[in-house]
């Protein structure tokens, strides 16, 4: 069986849909930060197949940034995770519900 | 030498700079106010007599605002009767202002009434000098003001400040009819400057119609006080007494005979049948209202209210004239210029009486003081040697008012009088009759007041008053006398002298005839009827009559009242209900609850759960996707 670009679809299409369901119901912040990620991964896979299957660098190209960018993402995310933790002593979502009406 | 409009220029504002400095800087200074408005007041009587004197007359005008083809101007028109007028205002003014030194001596709000006073000269001025009716309309507005400041002297009194207001509401409802003349006027002729309305006049190119000079004659029946806008002059008499002398007898009230008299041009004949009417009549019921009265400034009061009856009907007897003198044939009641006959006796009865009233006023002034403050006729008596003076010139105010011969009001009342005779021989046996009544009721007052004992402690101990009081007193006692005589009345008014009709032959003799038996008939009657007694002789020996009268006088103001109270206010109420229910309750505070239950309902979508806000997130995601793809 060879591998083709729907298999890459799919697996990504399954990653980026573990990923929702993850943000959407966990209740832990971290958890729910990694699901995140797991999404914006989901993504580059599909890119890179596209890239390769279209046999042009387009999608590379933007695999790189998206990678910088959820660096960056990551590094100013978690830390407000850590501050948040560090003033509230918790990172369940559902008590953190400060931000109403 | 200045030029002669700059002396008039002068003449109007004078009195407002008086006014401004004793406002800004002299309202602890009663002294000095006093000396200023004084000051003022003879420069501006010096000046009207040199104007009247140089004899030069003019019109200019400068504009003022113009907004788009409408211009509004400000600019004097000095003709023969703005020239008697002005000497009427500065002289009799100038002198009231003197007796206000002594009367108002002792009062603590001094510099706020000759500011008063004052304010009061630049307005009056300004109506007598204005050449156009919408600076008429502005000054008119002031004398208003000042007016209402004035009879509010004594504010702490309820009833000085119920007086005021209720005369400048009075007034307003007078003058809502006057403005819209205004505009009526500017609308069918496109001016109302009183030069350029003659000259349409002239050449038959007036607009004319009943309803603008009825509706003008409503703001001269307000500031006359004429039915049925008559109520606020006796409340008026709340003010200090040199106020009604100045405001409610000599200058004011006599602006809506000026204003006719301005207007003449605009008349037809069934304005001035409206017109004589209303005269008549005020002047008719004002003399009954006088005649019950206890209070000696109620009755100098319903006196003047009667003789500005005379005036209005003077002038409105001004029709009949012509369509008499076109002789045969039909007349064409449309387009009949009024005859200046009117004129020239309403503006006669107008200088006689500013002297003589403003002579009975301060008299009565005079008399008050010296009474501590007593106001009411059957507790004074006595006063005759006491106050000598005064006495003397009360009556001299007495004979003028009744038509005694030779004095100021025989000539004046004497023209009326063959006005009417000549016109309409109703009107002639009313105000024949009102002739009667005024020497019934100014003889009643003068024997109450100067003879029999001394009723009251306060007349007990009367003084005469001191020279500022008495001097004014004298000196008007000799225009009462002489104002009527051909030669002087010729030398003020000028052209308007020449307007005053004249009885000739066997008419002379009737109407002289009649005013003599209306003078002893009325004078001798209450002489021999009234005893000098604490109580009124009328109201003990025909309580039927007197109490008639009473309820006459007050049927006005229970009218007024009842206008007020129960339709007028009902009507209010009726309206604050639909307003709180639909205005203020279905749109205000409905919309305001519209928007927050919107508030609301968006306030719950806030609800500080991260995973509703993912949903939420989701659920946009979808709808732009939709939208997007052309699903939706």
């Amino acid at each position: 069986m060879t591998i083709g670009l729907d298999h890459y679809l799919l697996l990504s299409a399954v990653l980026f849909a573990l990923g929702f369901l993850g943000v959407l119901l966990r209740k832990n912040t971290l958890v729910i930060y990694m699901c995140l990620e797991l999404m914006l991964i989901a993504s580059t896979v599909a890119l890179v197949a596209f890239s390769h299957f279209n046999g042009t660098f387009d999608g590379n190209v933007f695999v790189f940034f998206i990678l910088t960018i959820a660096a960056a993402e990551v590094a100013v995310g978690l830390a407000i995770i850590v501050a948040l933790f560090r003033q509230r002593h918790t990172v369940q979502v559902e008590e953190l519900n400060q931000l109403k009406h | 030498m200045h030029s002669i409009p700059e002396h008039a220029l002068l003449a109007l504002l004078l009195p407002l700079a008086s006014a401004t400095v004793i406002a800004l800087f002299l309202r602890r200074r009663g002294a000095i106010a006093a000396g200023i408005s004084v000051g003022a007041a003879a420069l501006v009587a010096f000046i009207s007599i040199i104007l009247l004197v140089h004899g030069e007359r003019f019109s200019t005008s400068v504009e003022w605002l113009r907004l788009g083809d409408f211009t509004v101007s400000l600019g004097f028109k000095y003709d023969d009767l703005a020239a008697l007028m002005l000497l009427v205002v500065g002289g009799v003014g100038f002198l009231i202002h003197v007796f206000s030194l002594g009367y108002m001596h002792d009062d603590k709000a001094r510099a706020r009434f000759f500011a008063g006073l004052s304010i009061f000269m630049f307005s009056m001025i300004g109506i007598v000098l204005a050449d156009n009716l919408f600076m008429v309309f502005v000054f008119w507005e002031l004398v208003g003001f000042s007016s209402w400041l004035l009879i509010n002297h004594y504010h702490e009194k309820q009833s000085a400040a119920d007086a005021s207001k209720k005369a400048f509401i009075v007034n307003r409802v007078g003058d809502f009819g006057f403005l819209l003349g205004i505009i009526m006027c500017y609308w069918a002729n496109g001016t109302v400057n009183l030069d350029e309305l003659s000259r349409l006049g002239a050449a038959n190119q007036l607009a004319l119609g009943a309803a603008i000079p009825l509706l003008l004659f409503c703001g001269a029946a307000g500031k006359s006080a004429q039915m049925p806008l008559q109520v606020w002059l006796p409340d008026a008499m709340e003010g200090p007494t040199p106020v009604s002398a100045l405001i409610h007898a000599a200058t004011m009230v006599a602006a809506g005979i000026y204003l006719l008299c301005r207007v003449h041009m605009l008349m037809v004949f069934e304005a001035l049948q409206v017109i004589m009417w209303v005269g008549t009549i005020t002047a008719l019921y004002a003399a009954l209202c006088a005649v019950v009265q206890r209070d000696i400034k109620k009755v100098l009061a319903y006196s003047t209210l009667s003789q500005l009856g005379y005036m209005v009907a003077a002038f409105g007897l001004g029709a009949g004239w012509v369509s008499e003198g076109v002789g045969g044939g039909p007349v064409d009641m449309f387009h009949l210029a009024p005859d200046p006959a009117g004129i020239g006796a309403a503006m006669f009865h107008l200088t006689t009486h500013a002297f003589f009233k403003a002579l009975l006023f301060l008299a009565a002034g005079s008399v008050i003081i010296g009474c501590h403050h007593e106001q009411d006729i059957f507790k004074m008596g006595g006063l005759r040697r006491k106050m000598p003076v005064t006495f003397l010139t009360f009556t001299i105010g007495v004979l003028a008012i009744t038509g005694v011969p030779f004095l100021a009001g025989f000539y004046s009342k004497d023209a009326i009088l063959y006005l009417a005779m000549k016109n309409d021989t109703t009107v002639f046996a009313i105000l024949t009759f009102t002739a009667v009544l005024t020497s019934f009721y100014m003889f009643r007052v003068w024997k109450l007041v100067f003879f029999g004992p001394a009723r009251g402690e306060a007349a007990g101990h009367a003084h005469e008053s001191g020279w500022t009081m008495t001097l004014p007193l004298v000196l008007l006692a000799a225009l009462s006398v002489a104002g009527g005589w051909p030669g002087v009345f010729g030398r003020l008014a000028g052209s308007v002298a020449h307007l005053v009709p004249e009885a000739a032959g066997p008419a002379h003799a009737t109407i002289l005839v009649t005013s003599l038996v209306v003078l002893v008939l009325g004078g001798g009657g209450a002489l021999l009827y009234y005893r000098t007694t604490e109580n009124d002789t009328l109201e003990e020996r025909a309580p039927f009559v007197f109490g008639g009268l009473v309820r006459l006088r007050a049927s006005f103001d229970q009218l007024y009242d009842y206008y007020v109270a129960k339709i007028q206010q009902r009507f209010a109420m009726l309206l604050n209900f639909l307003e709180q229910i639909f205005l203020a309750g279905l749109i205000i505070r409905g919309l305001a609850g519209v928007v927050g239950l919107l508030g609301y309902g968006a306030r719950a979508l806030y609800s500080g759960s991260v995973h509703a806000y993912v949903y939420w997130f989701l659920l946009g995601a979808v709808l732009l996707w939709a939208y997007a793809t052309g699903h939706l």
